[in-house]
C-alpha cells in the first residue's frame, strides 16, 4: 500500500523524466554566459586571449618594425635600445616577428579549428542521420584516421604538399575534424530516435529541415566547446611541424617557426630567440584551453573531459 | 527508560556558496527503545538532513549550529571525527533510498555486509563473512552464500534494499534511520521491506527513525509520527493518536490529499496549492500560511506557539477542530 | 565476455585494413612517386620507367597494393633504398627502444599522476588544488620540443647531472646509459602527466561524491578505507582506459622528442623516412604506429570491462 503525498520528489522525478529531453534542448545562453563569467579561470583564459590578440593584431600598429628585409649587420643583437627583445639570426626585430608571426599562428588555428568543425558537423550529420551500413562505413573511416597519431599523419601530409598558411588550415583541419564528427554523429543518432523528430517525420517534415532545426541548437555548445580545444591544439601543432622542418618558409613567421630557429642558438646563450615566442605559444594555447574548459563546465558537459 | 534517542531544539544550517540555508530550525523529538518514529514531509522539509545529522554525516557544508542530539543518552553533537566513527554502523544503522547507488558497483555483497564488522574490529575476514551470510538469509534473500558472490546489479530493486538492510544491521545497531527506503522500490516490494522492518525491530528490538514522504507507510509500520514543514515540526504525536485528530493544517492538507476508499467517485482530490517555500529566502511566520486554505492575517504576522495536549503536540494558529473538539463545543454551548 | 572480445577484435582488423589502403595510396601520390624519390631529380624518364618496372610500380595501384599487403602477411614489410636495409631489420632494432621510452614515461607518468589527482580531489578548491591545476594546464600547454629545451638548458647545460643526448646503439646500449634517458621520458612524462592527473582527479572527484561513499561512511570506515577500499578502484579504471587510449598523444611525443635527443627509436626513423621519401618505412611505421593505437584503444575497452563488473556482465 503505497499512499502518496503530493511530494515535490513526484514533480522532480517528473521533470527529470523530461529532463532527458530538456538536457538536449538547447540550453539557456545567458545561463551559460553566466556559469561562464562566474569562472575566474576561464575569465583568466579571456583576458589572456584578448591580450594577445591586441598583442599581435595592434601591437605592428604602434611598434613598426621592418619583417621583409633581412639585416644581416644586426644579427643575434641581444636586447637592448631600438630592440627590446633582440634580434634573431637574420636581423628581424624579435618584439615585431613574436606580433607578426602570432597574427599567423592565430589565424591557422582559427582557420583549422574551423575546417575541422565544419567538416565534422557534416560528416557526422550524414552519417548519423542515415545509420545503418553507411554510418558504420562513414565511422569506420573516421576511427581508421584516428588510429594514426597527429603528427605521424601531420608529417605524411607536411611532406607532401607545399605549406603555406592555406595549406596548413587544410591539413590541420583534415586532422582535426575527428573528434567533432564522432561528437555530432552520436548526438544525431540520439536525436533521430527521438519522438519529436519521428513526429515531424510522421507529419512530413523533410528530413535535412528536421536534423537542421533541432540538431544545430542541441550539438552548439558540444561544437564550440570543442573548437575551442581544437584551436589550441593547432597552434601546438603548428609549433611541432615548424620543430620538424616542415613549417611555413621565410619570410613569413609564425611562432612555431621562430621558436625552432631559435633553438639552433640553444649552446649560443640566445635566450631571446627561446623564451619569449616559447612563452607566447603557451599563453595563447593556455587561454584556449581555459577559455574551452570554462565553456564545458558552463554548457554542462561533463563527460567531454580534456583536461 | 532512557529515550533511545532524543533531538532537542536541533537547527542544522547548509551553506553553499556565499548562502546559507537553515534546513533544520529547532525541532526536538524523542524516540525509544524498540519504537518506530516515522518523520514525515514533502522534499526539502528538513526530514532527510535530520536523519544524516543523526548520523553525524551531514553534506558538505552543512553544521549542526544549535541543540543536541542523544543516542541512548550520549551527545553526538560535536564529537570528533573519530569518536562519530565509532558510532556510525555500530550503534547506529542506516538505509539509504536508492539501494543502487549506495552500494559499491563494484564490490561483491557479501564483503559490504561484512564490512562494518572489520571496521568495528567485531570480527576477523572469514567470521565476518559467515555473519554476514547468515543475515543474508536472516533478511529474506534465498542461497545466501552464493547470493554474496554477486554484484549489486545482479540483483534486484528488493533484493538490493535487502542487502542494504542487511549492511545496516550487521554490527547490531541499537538505532536504524531509515531514509526513504522503499521510495525506490515498486509497490509489492515496498510492503515486503516495510513488514521485514516490522519483524526485525521484533527481534533484535531496536529503534527506527522512519524518514518518509508516504503517509500511508507511516500509518501502517509507526508508532508515532513527526510531521514536518520548511525545517520546522508541525505536529508530532502517536500514530493513531494523529490520524485519529490530527490538528496541524498542513497535516489535514497532506492527508486530505490521499485518496481512500471512500473518497466519492468523481470528486475531485484536494491538492496542496503551490510549492514549499525555498529555504534560502523569506519565510512567513507561519510557514504554511502562504498555502494554506485556512489562513488568516494571524498566521502572517506572528509565529504559531507549539502547544501540547495529552501528548499531541503541534504548532498552529488555527488549528483543525477535531470531532472531541465539536463534541465539547456542542456540549458546552449554551442551549 | 568472449563475444565482445571477439566483436572488438573484428572491428580493430577492419579499421587496420582501412588504414593500409588510406595509407598505400596516399604514400603513392607522393611527388614525383617512389622512382623519382629514389633517383633523384635527375634521374631521365627512361631510368624512372625502367626503376618503376624493376619493381612493380608500373602496375595499377591495386595490383602493388595487393602484393604488398600479401608480402606483408608473410611479415615482409619491404626493403629500404635509403636505409639499405630491409624495413623488418630496422623495425627490430628501433621499435623496442621507442617501446622502452614510451612506456618508462608512461608509467612515471601515471605513478605521479594518479596520487596527484587524488590529493588534488580531497583538497579541492584548496591552495594545493589551484597550484597543481595551474601547473598541469601550463604543461599541457607547452610545445613538448620546448620542455625538452628548458630541461636541456637546466639540467645538462647549467647543472650538468645528465647528458643532453641519448645513447646510440642496440637496446642494450640504450638500457647501460640509463641516465640518457632521464631526459626524453621526463619530457614525455611532464606532458603527459598533466593529462592523467586532471582525469584521475575529476575521476575522484566523481567517485566521492557518490552515494556508495556515504554508505561507506555510515558504516563508520575512515577516510583512507574509503579511499583505499572503496573510490580508489572504481576511480582509477576510467584513467586505465585514458591509458589505452592516449597511447597516440603519447607516440606523438616520442616523435617530438626522439628528434630533439636523436634517440634512435621509431619516431627518429619515420621523421628521417619522411625527409628523404622512404617510402617503405614510412608505410611500415605508420602501420606499426596504426596497430599499436588500435590495440590500445582494445586494450582501454578491455581493462573497462575488467575493472567494471557492470560492462563485464553486461557483454557476457
Amino acid at each position: 500500500m503505497s499512499i502518496d503525498l503530493p511530494d515535490v520528489a513526484d514533480t522532480t522525478g517528473q521533470a527529470a523524466a523530461l529532463d532527458t529531453q530538456a538536457a538536449v534542448e538547447p540550453k539557456q545562453p545567458s545561463m551559460v554566459l553566466r556559469r561562464f563569467l562566474e569562472n575566474r579561470l576561464a575569465i583568466l583564459g579571456l583576458l589572456l586571449f584578448l591580450a594577445m590578440t591586441v598583442f599581435c593584431f595592434l601591437g605592428p600598429l604602434v611598434y613598426h618594425t621592418d619583417q621583409i628585409h633581412t639585416r644581416l649587420s644586426e644579427q643575434t643583437l641581444p636586447p637592448g635600445p631600438g630592440h627590446p627583445l633582440g634580434t634573431d639570426q637574420v636581423g628581424y626585430d624579435e618584439l615585431g616577428r613574436l606580433m607578426v608571426g602570432g597574427q599567423t599562428s592565430i589565424e591557422i588555428a582559427l582557420g583549422a579549428a574551423l575546417v575541422a568543425v565544419v567538416l565534422g558537423v557534416v560528416w557526422g550529420t550524414v552519417a548519423g542521420y542515415f545509420g545503418g551500413i553507411i554510418d558504420s562505413f562513414m565511422m569506420r573511416i573516421v576511427d581508421s584516421v584516428m588510429s594514426i597519431p597527429a603528427l605521424f599523419l601531420l608529417m605524411f601530409l607536411a611532406t607532401m604538399f607545399r605549406p603555406s598558411v592555406l595549406m596548413l588550415i587544410l591539413v590541420l583541419g583534415l586532422l582535426a575534424w575527428l573528434a567533432p564528427a564522432r561528437l555530432v554523429r552520436g548526438e544525431t543518432l540520439s536525436l533521430r530516435s527521438r519522438e519529436y523528430v519521428q513526429a515531424v517525420r510522421v507529419m512530413g517534415g523533410r528530413a535535412p529541415r528536421i536534423i537542421l532545426r533541432h540538431l544545430v541548437p542541441n550539438v552548439l555548445g558540444t561544437i564550440v566547446v570543442n573548437a575551442t580545444f581544437q584551436v589550441a591544439d593547432a597552434i601546438l601543432a603548428i609549433a611541432a611541424i615548424s620543430f620538424l622542418g616542415l613549417g611555413i618558409p621565410p619570410p613569413a613567421a609564425n611562432w612555431g617557426g621562430m621558436l625552432s630557429d631559435g633553438l639552433n642558438y640553444t649552446y649560443s646563450g640566445f635566450w631571446w630567440l627561446i623564451y619569449p615566442s616559447g612563452i607566447a605559444i603557451i599563453i595563447t594555447v593556455l587561454s584556449f584551453n581555459l577559455i574551452g574548459d570554462g565553456l564545458r563546465d558552463a554548457v554542462g558537459l561533463r563527460a567531454h573531459r580534456r583536461l | 527508560m532512557a529515550a533511545m534517542l532524543e533531538i532537542s531544539d536541533l537547527v542544522v544550517d547548509i551553506r553553499s556558496g556565499r548562502s546559507t540555508v537553515r534546513a533544520v530550525d529547532g525541532i526536538s523529538l524523542t524516540l525509544d527503545p524498540g519504537r518506530t518514529l516515522g518523520l514525515v514531509g514533502e522534499s526539502g522539509c528538513g526530514k532527510s538532513t535530520t536523519g544524516l545529522a543523526v548520523l553525524g554525516l551531514l553534506p558538505a557544508g552543512g553544521k549542526v549550529t544549535r541543540g543536541s542530539i542523544r543516542i541512548g543518552g550520549n551527545e553526538i553533537v560535536g564529537l570528533r571525527e573519530a569518536e562519530a566513527r565509532a558510532i556510525r554502523g555500530r550503534t547506529v544503522g542506516v538505509v539509504f533510498q536508492d539501494p543502487m547507488t549506495a552500494l559499491n558497483p563494484t564490490q561483491r555483497i557479501g564483503a559490504q555486509v561484512a564490512e562494518p564488522l572489520l571496521i568495528h574490529g567485531m570480527a576477523n575476514r572469514s567470521a565476518a563473512m559467515k555473519q554476514a551470510i547468515d543475515l543474508l538469509g536472516e533478511v529474506g534473500l534465498s542461497r545466501p552464500a552464493a547470493q554474496a558472490e554477486r554484484f549489486p546489479h545482479e540483483l534486484s530493486g528488493g533484493m538490493r534494499q535487502r542487502v542494504m538492510i542487511a549492511l545496516a544491521l550487521i554490527c547490531g545497531p541499537k538505532l536504524l534511520v531509515a531514509d526513504e527506503p522503499t521510495t525506490a522500490l515498486d509497490v509489492t516490494t515496498q510492503d515486503q521491506i516495510l513488514t521485514l522492518f516490522d519483524s526485525l525491530q521484533q527481534s533484535r528490538d531496536m529503534s527506527i527513525l522512519l524518514i518518509t514522504h508516504d503517509m500511508g507507510v507511516v500509518a501502517g509500520h509507526t508508532d508515532e509520527v513527526a510531521v514536518m514543514y520548511a525545517g520546522r515540526l508541525a505536529e508530532l504525536a502517536a500514530t493513531h493518536r494523529l490520524f485519529g485528530g490530527y490538528r496541524h493544517r498542513y497535516t489535514e492538507a497532506l492527508l486530505e490529499s490521499i485518496p481512500t476508499l471512500d473518497t466519492p467517485r468523481g470528486q475531485r482530490l484536494a491538492t496542496i496549492a503551490g510549492l514549499p517555500p525555498n529555504l534560502g529566502g523569506q519565510l512567513a511566520p507561519c510557514r504554511f500560511a502562504p498555502r494554506c486554505a485556512h489562513a488568516e492575517q494571524v498566521c502572517f504576522d506572528m509565529e504559531p506557539q507549539w502547544s501540547e495536549q495529552d501528548e499531541h503536540g503541534y504548532a498552529c494558529h488555527l488549528p483543525r477542530r477535531t470531532d472531541a473538539d465539536l463534541m465539547t463545543e456542542s456540549a458546552g454551548a449554551p442551549s | 565476455m568472449i563475444a565482445f572480445l571477439v566483436r572488438r577484435l573484428l572491428q580493430a582488423v577492419a579499421v587496420l585494413f582501412i588504414v593500409t589502403i588510406m595509407v598505400f595510396i596516399l604514400i603513392h601520390r607522393l611527388p614525383g612517386g617512389p622512382a623519382r624519390a629514389e633517383l633523384g631529380v635527375q634521374a631521365t624518364p627512361t631510368a624512372i620507367a625502367s626503376f618503376n618496372q624493376q619493381h612493380g610500380f608500373d602496375k595499377s595501384l591495386w595490383t602493388q597494393y595487393w602484393t604488398w599487403l600479401s608480402e606483408l602477411m608473410r611479415g615482409d614489410l619491404g626493403y629500404s633504398f635509403k636505409e639499405n636495409s630491409t624495413v623488418s631489420a630496422l623495425l627490430l632494432d628501433r621499435l623496442p627502444k621507442t617501446a622502452l621510452l614510451a612506456g618508462v614515461s608512461v608509467l612515471v607518468a601515471v605513478l605521479l599522476a594518479i596520487p596527484l589527482g587524488v590529493v588534488q580531489a580531497l583538497r579541492r578548491n584548496t591552495m594545493v588544488d589551484y597550484v597543481f591545476t595551474a601547473v598541469t594546464f601550463v604543461l599541457y600547454s607547452t610545445p613538448s620540443f620546448w620542455l625538452s629545451l628548458i630541461l636541456v638548458l637546466v639540467f645538462s647545460v647549467n647543472l650538468g647531472w645528465v647528458p643532453a643526448q641519448a645513447p646510440q646503439g642496440s637496446i642494450g646500449a640504450v638500457l647501460s646509459q640509463p641516465s640518457g634517458l632521464v631526459l626524453p621520458v621526463a619530457t614525455i612524462a611532464l606532458i603527459s602527466v598533466a593529462l592523467y592527473s586532471r582525469y584521475m582527479r575529476s575521476s575522484t572527484i566523481d567517485n566521492l561524491t557518490q552515494d556508495y561513499v556515504r554508505t561507506a561512511r555510515a558504516k563508520g570506515a575512515a577516510t583512507s578505507r574509503i579511499l583505499f577500499g572503496h573510490v580508489l578502484r572504481n576511480a582509477i579504471s576510467p584513467v586505465l582506459t585514458l591509458l589505452g587510449l592516449s597511447l597516440p598523444f603519447i607516440l606523438s611525443g616520442t616523435l617530438i622528442t626522439e628528434r630533439v635527443f636523436n634517440y634512435p627509436g621509431m619516431g627518429l626513423l619515420f621523421y628521417n623516412a619522411a625527409v628523404t621519401q622512404d617510402y617503405p618505412v614510412l608505410l611500415a611505421v605508420t602501420l606499426i604506429v596504426a596497430v599499436a593505437t588500435v590495440a590500445g584503444s582494445v586494450f582501454a575497452d578491455i581493462c573497462y570491462a575488467l575493472l567494471d563488473p557492470r560492462v563485464r556482465y553486461a557483454h557476457a
